[in-house]
C-alpha cells in the first residue's frame, strides 16, 4: 500500500520535473538551448519508464525504456549533426 | 498523470503547427513523440509505446531532419 503510494508520488514528481524542463524547449532563445532541454526531458521520461517497469514488475516495460534510450540517442545525434553543418556554413 | 500528459500534448501540437523555424518544429515533434510514448506506456500498452519510441524518436526525427537539410529552413 505505502509502496504503491510512493511509486505514484515519485511518478508525479518526475512528470512535473519533465514539464518544468520543457520550458527550455518551448521558450529557449537559441536552438542549442532547445536541444539541451530535449536531452534533459528525455532523461526524466526514461526515469519514468524504468520506474513503471519496477512498479509493475514486467520485463516488457524495461524493453520500452531500452529502445527509447537507443533511438532517442540516434535522433539527438542526427539533430546535432545538422546543427554542426549549419554552423559551419556560417549562418 | 494522463490529464497532465494530454495537456502537454495539446500545447506541443499547437506549437509544432504554428512555429516558423522548421528545425525547432522537428525538435518539438521529437519531444511530442516522446510524451506520446509515455502516454501509451501509462495506458498499459507497452508494445505500442515500443513502436512509438523506435519510430517517433529515431527514424522520424532522422527523416525529417534529412528533408529539412535538403530543402528550406524557414516557412515562407
Amino acid at each position: 500500500m505505502t509502496t504503491t503510494l510512493a511509486f505514484d508520488l515519485i511518478g508525479y514528481l518526475f512528470v512535473a520535473s519533465s514539464v518544468v524542463s520543457l520550458y527550455r524547449v518551448l521558450w529557449g532563445p537559441t536552438i542549442p538551448d532547445r536541444l539541451l532541454g530535449l536531452n534533459v526531458a528525455s532523461a526524466q521520461i526514461l526515469a519514468i519508464l524504468v520506474l513503471y517497469a519496477a512498479k509493475e514488475k514486467l520485463h516488457v516495460y524495461l524493453d520500452v525504456a531500452l529502445v527509447y534510450d537507443i533511438f532517442g540517442f540516434v535522433g539527438i545525434l542526427a539533430l546535432t549533426k545538422f546543427l554542426e553543418k549549419r554552423h559551419r556554413k556560417g549562418e | 498523470m494522463i490529464e497532465i500528459l494530454l495537456l502537454v500534448h495539446l500545447i506541443l501540437a499547437i506549437l509544432v503547427l504554428s512555429i516558423r523555424s522548421l528545425f525547432t518544429a522537428v525538435i518539438l515533434m521529437a519531444i511530442f513523440s516522446l510524451f506520446s510514448a509515455v502516454l501509451f506506456f501509462v495506458l498499459h500498452a507497452p508494445d505500442v509505446a515500443l513502436t512509438e519510441a523506435a519510430v517517433g524518436a529515431g527514424v522520424s526525427t532522422f527523416l525529417y531532419i534529412w528533408i529539412v537539410k535538403r530543402t528550406q529552413k524557414e516557412v515562407k
